[in-house]
């Protein structure tokens, strides 16, 4: 395999290798616009121009793949390049608007970080503001993208993604020379279900999100790792917030699962997660009793689920629910006095849990944990939802316990809320853990109010079996406990010793006793060796300087 | 003089094939046909045939390059997108005799073994393109090409493609791009053509006037092509010559012609008896040459390298001593700016800003420092771009300034005007923004009134 020396380190890398590739494998940055690691290299920023020992001119980094003993200079060591590039970077700002103060990109703007790079940025303005060429600006592209022509720096990150990547090749360079803009045919909305994207992809504020647009300075924001929720793909997300708020979710890089992308219908899940009317305090008889404490929640749930008689005990699970929530649901089931029935299912979701619904990432089961149910069992012999809902009509089911999340993306079928409502209504002892106050939920004997989806900690199965970790961004709203802890209470009432609620012991329990996770250990976990790109924390200045684009 | 292209250039109805055939033509084809294409790429490369487009390769050694895998198809590419300013000799030979050009992307086709070529003829030239399809068609209708060519077994579909008039498409890899139906944005090498061109497949791209050349190599042999010329330099080459001269036009002269000759002899010398000031010998790309210059220079790639500038695709533009440099300068520089195809940042953005820095000059709004700001622009652009057109729109800037330096200079303000309005007021210097009213820094400078004022 070539070896190669960048900056006077070496490394060996597959044939076909890029010099930008090997170089951030190293861990040398080397500045780019147009290179994408998801994307094929096009090479016209020119902006990662490096020294190659033996060839007559500067190298572009992102198009020459490495030769056995190559020597490379990147502009840190190699004046020549550092030059050049900064030569390039006052070429990308002539006729640059120098509008940051009103910029949605500022923060998170390439030009911005590379600008302020003592090697090759700094550079001294020649240029009369009143001589710049002006381009169109605030150009409406539809529900999730504003386009700024003027800021653009012609990358074509978003061309190709559109053209290559999800295929709807909506956007095009229009005339010549410095004249150049970015244009969707007709400046119509754009109909990529994977638009979101291109705010992302964008190194600069030309294409900006109309969801995130002027709502947070990127500084202000948090971030936290997670995974999205929204189907069983499990695409890496990382969620942005601001004072226990979702201001935006934006991918992270995982080649194995998503690449760098996500839908936009995942994209903003949160805000289905986070709006609506969430249950805020426990509630019996669909009304709320007044100062109720959880203490005296569990104790009353307890009772309900209890006090049954000979008949048996319905436990529903949901496959939006987490591994470690499943498992205390499972501990709890098998810990009741007399018979149980366990199950998760509400209508298809095993039959649809790899069907894709398009070419790139979506897929039809809206759940992000179907495969972790299954591999924890609940998928038992006597059937889901409405099987128990025939049971339950012949007055065979004492008590019902139902975990419920609505689904993030979409709405719950007709079908499935009107089967929940008339289960709940022929089990007269039912508790349901949820999220939300939904109508169909209305005739639980109790609903307790437990975390959404970014406000508790644990982990995914996705539909190919990979196991992913996703982890707190923000406080839940109200009352709200984990689904774990909650669970951890009423295991507590039954047998008299707390288990443990903590999603990394949880999880080594199930490495244990799952025959799928076998050996697996959380910090390890898919979604934790995902990246951002470009990497975190990689560039010069400030800790979160480069992250998430 | 022997005349290599233009034999039969004033034969009236050369275009009708009976007339060309009647002198000579399709007699090279016959012959290449005969040949194996590694035979043919022999003797091509013995003839010393060079690219007539302006890079001057060894046109044998390219077509070497192409080795398809089994079943692969090989494209052959005529380019006929002249679009270099000052040159004229394509349209000159499509017009006048498109039987020869058919002829030599007949022969080079069969030389790399494709069984399709394209001419890609700018979009300017629709007039000729329609007299050069009908004399294509006239050579398929009596099995010259098309099918079974003069009855072997080779088989050539050649397509006449017309551009829609952008300089880019010229370079070979934006013309393929262009043919392929995308926007002509050039593509960065390795790959090159010969291995992934068009529609991915190898392919070589020739100048119209490099496939003329062909027919006479095959028909009097590449000795006798060889012996025309230099050493280095065999043949002859079609220059055009425009400007202030009293007889323009095309004209083929033996490689190794003096320069100032050819002015004096094919053009009749500059115009109304005047003195030469400079020429530019191979289309705006290259160096201009001042009159004292261009004296010792022949009309060779070699003598004109030794000068310092090439000779490019022989597009020649004579100033004479009235011309307006500056002024010059500013138009070429204009048409590299609106011909950037906007691809590649150091030449979309270098080029624009070259131009407007002459613009603002030749207006008289010079400022101190332009000269060196074009210099370090252009500086910024060479050897930084995807392809040539960026280094193209630095030879004339670096030469004309060298050169014609005090025509600049004359035109930058009085060195005690301190430099544009913006960086006086907003951004001037630290220490005047911190000295007290009555200040000498600011008293220097006249806060009020245009800029123009000082002067």
């Amino acid at each position: 395999m070539p070896m190669v020396t960048i900056d006077g380190r070496q490394i060996e890398v597959e044939p076909g290798t890029s010099i930008i590739q090997a170089a951030d494998r190293l861990g040398v940055e080397i500045p780019r616009f147009c290179y994408h690691p998801d994307l094929r290299p096009e090479g016209n920023c020119r902006m990662c121009l490096v020294e190659v020992d033996g060839f007559a001119r500067l190298a572009v980094a992102c198009a020459t793949p490495v030769a056995d003993g190559m020597v490379v200079r990147s502009p840190h060591t190699s004046p020549q390049a550092s030059q050049a590039v900064n030569g390039v970077l006052e070429f990308l700002l002539v006729n640059h608007p120098l509008d940051c103060p009103i910029c949605d990109q500022a923060g998170e703007c390439s030009l911005q970080d590379f600008y302020m790079h003592p090697d090759y940025g700094l550079h001294k303005s020649h240029v009369d503001p009143a001589e710049k060429v002006h381009k169109r600006k605030r150009i409406d592209l539809g529900p999730r993208i504003v386009l700024d022509a003027e800021r653009c720096v012609m990358c074509s990150r978003c061309v190709r993604f559109s053209a290559d990547v999800s295929g709807k090749a909506e956007l095009q360079f229009i005339q010549r020379g410095n004249h150049v803009e970015l244009m969707a045919f007709e400046d119509r909305a754009l109909e990529d279900p994977y638009a979101g994207n291109l705010a992302d992809v964008c190194p600069v504020g030309a294409l900006t999100s109309r969801d995130f647009r002027f709502k947070r300075r990127v500084w202000h924001l948090e971030h936290t790792n997670s995974v999205c929720a929204g189907c069983s793909t499990g695409c890496n997300v990382r969620i942005d917030h601001f004072q226990n708020h979702i201001e935006r979710v934006v991918p992270r890089r995982n080649p194995s699962v998503n690449s760098s992308w996500i839908c936009d219908e995942g994209r903003l899940s949160w805000q289905a997660a986070q709006g609506g009317e969430r249950l805020t305090q426990p509630a019996s008889g669909g009304g709320y009793p007044p100062e109720i404490r959880w203490s005296e929640a569990v104790k009353a749930a307890h009772e309900l689920l209890t006090d049954r008689g000979e008949r048996p005990l319905a436990v529903l699970g949901s496959a939006s629910a987490t591994n470690e929530t499943l498992l205390l649901l499972r501990r709890y089931a098998e810990q009741a006095h007399s018979e149980h029935w366990l199950d998760f299912r509400l209508a298809e979701e095993v039959q649809l849990v790899g069907e894709r619904e398009d070419q790139l990432l979506r897929r039809r089961d809206k759940h992000p944990n179907t495969l972790g149910a299954v591999y924890l069992g609940l998928a038992g012999a006597r059937g889901g939802l409405p099987a128990m809902l025939e049971a339950a009509q012949t007055g065979e089911i004492g008590a019902l316990l139902l975990v419920y999340y609505p689904p993030l993306v979409g709405e719950e079928s007709a079908g499935v809320a009107e089967g929940i409502a008339r289960l709940l209504a022929n089990v007269p002892r039912s508790v349901v853990l949820t999220t939300h106050r939904l109508p169909y939920l209305q005739g639980a004997a109790l609903q307790l109010p437990v975390a959404a989806w970014s406000e508790e900690e644990g982990t995914y199965t996705n539909f190919a079996g990979t196991v992913q970790v996703v982890e707190r961004a923000i406080i839940p709203p109200g009352m709200s406990r984990p689904a774990t802890a909650v669970l951890a209470d009423l295991v507590e009432h039954q047998v008299y010793r707390r288990p443990d609620a903590d999603a990394e012991r949880l999880f080594a329990e199930l490495a244990r006793t799952v025959p799928a996770y076998q050996g697996m250990d959380y910090a390890m976990l898919d979604s934790r060796t995902a990246t951002t790109y470009p990497p975190e924390g990689r560039m010069h200045y400030g800790q979160e300087g480069f992250a998430g684009r | 003089m022997t005349n290599v292209l233009t034999r039969h250039i004033e034969q009236r109805d050369q275009a009708r094939l009976a007339v060309a055939l009647r002198g000579g033509a399709y007699e090279g084809l016959r012959r290449a046909l005969k040949l194996s294409p590694a035979e043919l790429i022999a003797e091509v490369t013995a003839s010393g045939l060079r690219g007539r487009g302006g890079a001057g390769f060894p046109t044998g050694r390219k077509w070497s390059f192409i080795h398809p895998q089994p079943g692969q198809p090989v494209y052959l590419l005529c380019n006929a997108d002249e679009s270099e300013p000052g040159t004229f000799k394509d349209h000159y030979l499509l017009k006048h005799d498109p039987h020869l050009v058919l002829e030599g992307i007949a022969i080079a086709a069969h030389a790399i073994g494709a069984a399709k070529a394209y001419l890609y003829m700018r979009g300017e030239y629709a007039s000729i393109a329609r007299d050069v399809q009908a004399a294509l068609q006239e050579a398929s209708a009596a099995g010259i090409l098309g099918d079974h060519c003069l009855g072997t077994d080779f088989s050539l579909q050649i397509e006449i493609q017309l551009g829609a008039g952008a300089y880019i498409c010229g370079e070979e890899t934006g013309l393929i791009q262009s043919l392929e139906g995308k926007r002509a944005y050039p593509r960065v090498r390795p790959p090159f053509p010969a291995v992934h061109g068009f529609v991915d497949q190898p392919t070589v791209v020739n100048n119209v006037e490099t496939l003329a050349n062909l027919s006479y190599i095959l028909v009097e042999g590449a000795q006798a092509f060889a012996a025309l010329g230099t050493d280095r330099s065999t043949g002859t080459k079609l220059i055009c010559i425009s400007g202030a001269v009293a007889r323009p036009g095309v004209y083929e002269v033996e490689m190794g012609y003096p320069l100032l000759e050819a002015l004096r002899r094919e053009a009749a010398g500059v115009r109304l008896g005047r003195r030469l000031k400079a020429i530019i010998p191979g289309g705006t790309s290259v160096p201009v040459l001042t009159a004292e210059e261009a004296a010792p220079v022949m009309i060779d790639y070699e003598s004109m390298q030794a000068a310092g500038t090439m000779l490019g695709s022989g597009g020649m533009i004579v100033f004479d001593e009235t011309a307006d440099m500056p002024k010059a300068l500013l138009r070429i520089a204009e048409f590299y700016a609106h011909e950037s195809c906007g691809e590649c940042t150091p030449c979309r953005e270098g080029t624009g800003w070259m131009a407007w820095v002459l613009r603002r000059l030749v207006a008289g709004e010079g400022r101190p420092g332009d000269l060196e700001l074009l210099l370090r622009v252009g500086g910024n652009i060479e050897g930084r771009t995807i392809c040539g057109l960026g280094d193209a729109s630095v030879q004339p800037v670096r030469s004309f300034l060298q050169k014609f330096r005090p025509e600049f200079e004359a035109l930058l303000p009085p060195a005690r005007d301190a430099g544009p309005e913006w960086q006086r007021h907003g951004h001037g210097p630290r220490t005047a923004r911190h000295g007290a009213p009555g200040d000498e820094a600011l008293r220097s400078e006249p806060v009020d009134g245009p800029p123009d004022a000082a002067l």
